[in-house]
């Protein structure tokens, strides 16, 4: 009588989740490819041109909505533009600063030393200003996401018209790519949107990798020293290990070649 | 190199890519005709369409290595050679 009572409490618990949305296949989104990037190989630094015009990007497209916090000017010099250009680049944005001698705040116009200007004071602006949706920083956002750069090209350029049967509402757009298939952000990249300033022909394939490839520079702009060092200590530690191995062998061949007797005690 | 459009790399791959998912782009076709008629609003064909597009996408890579390898440098030859992913 109790176990029969308990089983009907287990079923219609159970059963109470029936109704529950199932999930399918655009739960993770689609797999994002793998994209041959030039600075995949154990040696391969980044494309620095490609950095350059990816920052020309995210400055035009990219920064009216998405701050890049972590990111100060003074990152740009020697890896994307001289300092001089920099500095110009920098003077362009007005930044609050102070309190002066009279306890107030004032603008100033930026130095190298200033972050990447935010375009919303906090995130319930960003929001706000966007459906309720936040866009995210994009200082570390290669790392940030599963197969970021992979995922983040797949993203920009994969925005297609949705399957049969689903329909997504107003203010939502389409991507196959992101989890659940429905994403705040429009296309942004779309072919001739800018002109680049080395006259390279700005397809969103272009746009796209040269994106990228600013933000994977954005998130590990130590990459190339790491890999430097990496091939370098992994040789010489390989040595080392080559030298311990033989000279353990060397000091135990004392015992390896010992032999033991056993004799009977008459 | 002066040409008056430049074609986007990536959608010429994958119009390229497009014959080789055909199996997948018929069954996506034939998921469309089943839901048709469908009142519920449940009935959705990603599963077909992911299908095809991992297909594409998997197609579009294999190009690009290829394109790299044949080539020896990273261009896309057209008949006016204008898509050139820098």
């Amino acid at each position: 009588m109790r176990t029969v009572a308990l089983l009907g409490a287990g079923i219609s618990g159970f059963l109470g989740f029936a109704t529950i949305a199932s999930a399918d296949e655009s739960e993770h989104g689609l797999e994002a490819p793998n994209y041959p990037w030039p600075h995949s190989g154990i040696l391969s630094s980044y494309d620095h041109a490609s950095i350059r015009r990816g920052h020309q990007v995210y400055q035009q497209v990219c920064a009216s909505c998405h701050s890049m916090s972590l990111i100060s000017f003074r990152d740009l010099v020697g890896v994307a533009y001289t300092e001089e250009e920099t500095k110009t680049m920098a003077a362009e944005i007005e930044v609050v600063d102070g309190p002066n001698d009279e306890g107030e705040m004032f603008t100033r116009p930026g130095k190298l030393s200033d972050r990447f200007p935010q375009p919303y004071a906090n995130e319930a602006a960003a929001r706000f200003a966007n459906g309720g949706a936040y866009p995210p920083d994009l200082s570390l956002i290669t790392k940030a996401r599963h197969n970021g750069q992979n995922y983040v090209f797949a993203l920009l350029t994969g925005y297609h018209d949705p399957p049969a049967g689903v329909t997504i509402r107003e203010g939502l757009h389409y991507n196959p790519y992101f989890p659940g298939g429905a994403i705040a952000m429009p296309k942004m990249l779309i072919d001739g949107a800018l002109e680049y300033e080395d006259g390279t022909p700005a397809t969103e394939a272009q746009m796209g990798k040269d994106v990228v490839t600013f933000l994977s520079w954005a998130a590990e702009p130590e990459m190339e020293e790491r890999k430097l060092m990496g091939f370098k200590w992994i040789f010489l530690l390989s040595l080392a290990l080559l030298q311990a191995a033989y000279y353990r062998r060397l000091r135990w061949s004392v015992l390896k070649s010992r032999r033991l007797v056993l004799d009977v005690v008459n | 190199m002066a040409d008056e459009e430049p074609v986007d790399q990536k959608k010429y791959l994958e119009e390229g890519c497009k014959p080789k998912c055909v199996k997948q782009l018929r069954a996506y076709e034939a998921c469309v005709k089943r839901i048709e008629g469908d009142e519920s609003g449940h009935k959705h064909c990603t599963g077909q369409y992911f299908d095809y597009w991992a297909c594409i996408d998997k197609c579009c890579t294999d190009s690009i290595l290829e394109i790299e390898i044949i080539e020896g440098q990273c261009c896309v030859t057209l008949a006016s050679c204008g898509a050139v992913l820098s």
